[in-house]
């Protein structure tokens, strides 16, 4: 009985079916999708982090370095299992140049490595061990991603040549958030270039006890050893392997969410526009003695053989694309281990999304036990009445047009039924101004300030040379004299030991200077202007647990000094592990300096720039805009992707639900149109009546969508930047955009979908509809 | 008497090919201004169809129909929505009353294109009417909280509203008991006494005997007419007894 049910309910409401199938295909597709690539990519970088034996603790170094003394220290160290000092020759982009393009405008650090013999291998893209031959050199993945290199290309190191023998998988720097990248060549060949760059040494341990790595890191810190440069532990390359490809996860997670939810907000509409429609007939089956289950079962056939059929279309579709996402998880890391299980975590994916629309289902079907069998036959209709429609009259009302009126009463008499328009207004308004204030915020010149850097002109890094203090003082005294140039700051960074509380000593990098001149966002309290005031960042902040206020200890030329914290600033840069202060030290050895500029013409800025490059080789100068381009591109125009096609999604989803909510309500209306019809309502007059209450919906959904953007949004896009460390994130909007132009669009496409969705009102007969 | 209405030859079909039947069947008939009239038939026989095509609600397949003069098939969907909703009232079995709205707002609500300058009259002219039926103490309930017989009255004042020349009733007293049905008819009676013509379409002859002329329908076709004096409201039981010899006399 019931299959005979089910189909002829499908016939009669083929569209309606369609598109709540598509839905419900379009949700099991994604969870499904999202569940076979988290499986995947943590599969894969366990492989590669297998195969490649990635160290448990590298400390990059630049400077001198006591090999002996290290490798006591690894020989008496009960928790090291194996050690290792490579060397990572550091290029200047501009000697690089693979397949006729130079390197000399990428951001990365570009570096030169042989194979190592212990562990933290290079490997092909195969998985296996590369091993160079003289004039053979290989070249990190991402060139060929990008398409900078290709197999067989010819490349000029300083000047000498190469082959590009093929592609390597670096399991420390592959992604593009690690800035260095290393370029593997043969010992010979290494041992010619070598005095052309700077040597940076990583000093690299595995450790016997993976557990053990907190305790191991405070041993390295408190003995003193080298440590000038950033240090990297196991757990943070394997971040650094997951985050470009699990952010991607996020968002399909984060649209797989939304279109759950619209696909429960179709179901439900439906479901409750049948129930009105068959209210009598529930009425009379409950008068009858059928038990409310048996009657629930009739409806929930229907449904849950929608849900079944778009989960499996769903799961279908997952085996068709999943090829397409998996390819940068396989070209970076390779293939995972557990395939397998991906599957079948997909199937759960796909179960769980059949599941919750079942509990869903059920959920809306209670409200049978709500129905008074008396009041249904006799009534027809639910008796329940919103209060606020109540006193909604049209005697009464200062509403000028009555169809404007009867719009609106229309949706206050029956809210539950258009809640779901509603909603689905919402969540894309939701969608479309989120990623777009994200995109504003990000492209403005003021989102340095959450990256941690002052907003400036020019940018000068000294880094990786020796005499960084020296250095920087020339180019400060040649600005000090420049007429062209109105401010600028040194800021150096130097790290120091801390002990916070009884804790282990730890080690921070300060950035040494006057930052009051750049200034960057400051969450909390101030930039340091005393000798002992120190600003932290937000992450060093979080894990030292230190507020504005506290007070907090350095090591400074053997001696602990108190310095009270003045402020917590957003950093994004460096691990967003920073701290900056005022006081002048001559004792630590400086990491880098940066040096920022402002010039009064702008315009001048260009050429300023060569002038100083011609002047400094050993500087890397750069235009801010160039800088944030450079650093933020990628990212920056990948958010602006996303924000159009967000766009795309939430406007075709937005005229999909009206067309048909619209059509449904038509045909659910007919009765209430014949009789206006009847009475003398034109065909134009029932159209005003649909669009008013299109627009009416349209209105609330746009309003409490742009809140919600601005609030929710700004906090859950704040809380993914937090992560990376910028605190206090606003939204930068674009109030002509946010404001005018997407209500707009909205508007039209709800609109268009209205007038489509409502043209089978003038098809309807009286005669048809009224006779007795 | 002038013409309200007039069909001449009118024909309707539903269905198609060898299913097409038709419902009318070269019917011609008039009201004129100040009558009352009733349609009597059997279920099938093309009353309510007749009506429809009459007040210009459904097209015709064949014939032509004039409403005070004009050819209504040869109006658009405006113009014969405005001559619906200013010249003729309906009142159909169920109360057809939206229910959304309560009952004052479901009168008024054909005022549709005065509203805009005479709410205030308008609304007042609705009271009236309500209190004339006898349901002025209904206005601000909602459409289930009312009778059968309340709501029927509420569909009369609707109809009243306009002024129309004519009301078209079909199968008015229906659904009603037969005090409730008597109250209606009473109503209808004292609005055709006003001057407002009436064409109730019934097969229940204590509603036909109300009328001046009686239209006997079978098959898509009137077969016979009978006139009947001006109703005095105490000569039912006689003019029964003539419907029933006629309806004997013609089989239906």
């Amino acid at each position: 009985m019931y299959s005979r049910i089910i189909l002829n309910d499908v016939l009669k409401s083929k569209l309606i079916t369609l598109v709540t199938m598509i839905f419900v295909a379009a949700a099991a597709f994604l969870v499904s999708l999202a569940a076979i690539l988290v499986v995947n990519l943590s599969g894969a970088i366990d492989t590669l982090m297998m195969q490649a034996k990635t160290p448990h603790f590298m400390q990059m170094h630049s400077g001198e370095i006591d090999t002996a003394r290290l490798e006591a220290f690894a020989e008496e160290n009960s928790y090291v299992d194996d050690f290792q000092v490579l060397e990572f020759l550091n290029a200047d982009g501009a000697r690089i140049i693979v397949g006729g393009n130079s390197l000399a405008g990428s951001v990365q650090d570009n570096g030169f490595s042989i194979q190592s013999e212990k562990f933290d291998y290079l490997l092909d893209l195969g998985g296996n061990l590369i091993n160079a031959s003289d004039g053979e050199i290989y070249v990190p993945v991402c060139y060929w991603k990008d398409g900078t290199a290709k197999p067989g290309d010819r490349a000029m190191i300083y000047g000498k040549e190469f082959t590009v023998a093929g592609f390597l998988r670096d399991s420390q720097m592959n992604s593009l958030l690690a800035s260095s990248k290393r370029f593997l060549i043969s010992e010979n060949d290494y041992a010619e270039i070598k005095n052309y760059g700077s040597t940076e040494y990583l000093i690299e341990f595995r450790l016997k006890n993976l557990s053990a790595l907190g305790e191991f890191e405070n041993t390295y810190t408190s003995a003193g050893l080298e440590a000038n440069g950033p240090t990297i532990t196991y757990p943070l390359f394997k971040m650094l392997n997951a985050i470009s490809d699990g952010l991607m996860i996020a968002v399909i997670l984060l649209i797989s969410v939304l279109v759950v939810a619209i696909a429960f907000m179709c179901v439900r509409f439906t479901l409750l526009a049948k129930i009105e429609d068959d209210y009598r007939e529930i009425g009379v089956m409950k008068a009858i003695g059928m038990r409310v289950s048996d009657i629930k079962k009739i409806y929930l056939a229907k449904y849950a053989a929608i849900a079944a059929a778009g989960s499996i279309l769903g799961f279908a579709l997952t085996f068709v694309f999943r090829g397409m996402l998996l390819e940068n998880i396989r070209l970076y890391m390779g293939e995972s281990h557990n395939s397998a299980f991906a599957l079948f975590f997909g199937i759960i994916g796909v179960l769980l999304v059949f599941f919750a629309m079942l509990a869903y289902i059920r959920g809306v079907l209670g409200r049978f036990g709500k129905i008074s069998a008396a009041e249904a036959i006799r009534f027809g209709i639910s008796q329940e009445k919103s209060g606020g429609a109540k006193y909604f009259c049209l005697s009464r009302s200062k509403l000028v047009d009555t169809n404007v009126f009867l719009g609106v009463k229309d949706v206050l008499t029956r809210k539950g039924l258009y809640v779901t328009m509603f909603a689905v207004l919402v969540i894309s308004v939701f969608i479309i101004i989120v990623p777009q204030n994200l995109y504003n915020t990000i492209s403005s010149k003021n989102f340095i300030k959450y990256m941690g850097i002052g907003s400036c002109d020019i940018r000068i890094d000294i880094q990786q040379i020796d005499n960084i203090s020296q250095k920087a003082g020339e180019i400060a005294k040649v600005m000090e004299r420049d007429n062209s140039i109105s401010k600028f700051a040194v800021l150096t960074t130097k790290t120091f030991q801390t002990k916070s509380g009884s804790g282990p000593v730890e080690r921070i990098k300060v950035e040494l200077g006057d930052h009051s001149a750049f200034p960057v966002k400051y969450s909390e309290g101030r930039v340091p202007a005393a000798e002992d005031e120190l600003a932290l960042s937000s992450i060093n902040a979080n894990e030292l647990g230190k507020s504005v206020g506290d007070v907090m200890e350095l090591v400074i030329q053997g001696k602990e000094k108190k310095f009270t914290v003045c402020g917590i600033y957003s950093d994004i840069t460096n691990g967003g592990k920073t701290a900056k202060a005022v006081f002048t030290d001559d004792s630590a050895d400086s990491m880098w300096s940066i040096i920022y500029a402002e010039l009064p013409d702008k315009s001048r800025t260009g050429a300023k720039i060569s002038e100083y490059i011609g002047r400094f080789d050993f500087a890397k100068i750069s235009d801010i805009d160039q800088y944030i381009t450079q650093t933020f591109g990628s990212t920056r125009s990948s958010v602006e992707k996303a924000a159009y096609a967000a766009m795309a999604v939430a406007l075709a989803v937005t005229v999909l639900v009206t067309l048909l909510f619209l059509k449904m309500l038509v045909a659910k209306d007919r009765y209430s149109i014949a009789v206006m019809k009847a009475f003398g309502f034109t065909n134009q007059d029932i159209k005003v009546q649909y669009v008013s209450r299109s627009v009416f919906v349209l209105i609330f959904g746009i309003v409490l969508g742009t809140l919600l953007a601005n609030t929710l949004g700004e906090a859950l896009a704040g809380a993914v930047i937090a992560y990376f460390g910028a605190s206090s994130f606003q939204f930068a909007v674009n109030p002509l955009s946010a404001y005018l132009l997407c209500p707009a669009v909205m508007i039209c496409a709800a609109l268009t979908a209205t007038i489509i969705g409502t043209s089978g009102a003038g098809q309807i007969k009286i005669s048809e509809n009224i006779k007795e | 008497m002038n013409k309200i209405v007039t069909g001449e030859n009118i024909v309707k079909s539903y269905g198609k090919g060898d299913e097409k039947r038709n419902v009318l069947d070269g019917v011609s008939a008039e009201i004129y201004q100040g009558e009352f009239v009733s349609v009597m038939g059997p279920s099938g026989s093309g009353k309510s169809t007749l009506m429809f095509a009459l007040s210009g609600m459904d097209g015709v397949d064949g014939g032509r129909v004039a409403f005070d003069g004009s050819d209504l098939s040869a109006l658009g969907e405006n113009e014969l929505a405005d001559i619906r909703r200013t010249k003729m009232g309906f009142v159909f079995q169920q109360p057809t009353l939206l229910k959304n709205l309560n009952i004052l707002d479901n009168i008024i609500l054909t005022s549709i294109r005065d509203r805009r300058k005479n709410a205030a009259k308008i609304t007042e002219k609705a009271r009236a009417l309500m209190k004339k039926v006898g349901i002025a103490e209904l206005e601000k309930r909602d459409v289930t909280q009312a009778s059968g017989g309340q709501l029927q009255r509420a569909g009369i004042c609707r109809a009243l509203m306009s002024n129309p020349k004519i009301i078209f009733g079909d199968e008015p007293t229906g659904a009603l008991n037969s005090k409730y049905a008597q109250d209606i008819m009473n109503i209808f009676s004292e609005i055709n006494e006003d001057g407002t013509a009436v064409m109730l379409v019934t097969h229940d002859a204590n509603v036909a005997v109300r009328a001046q002329r009686i239209m006997f329908m079978c098959d898509g076709k009137i077969v016979s007419e009978m006139r009947l004096s001006k109703f005095s409201g105490t000569d039912i039981d006689d003019r029964m007894e003539k419907v029933i010899a006629k309806m004997r006399e013609i089989g239906i």
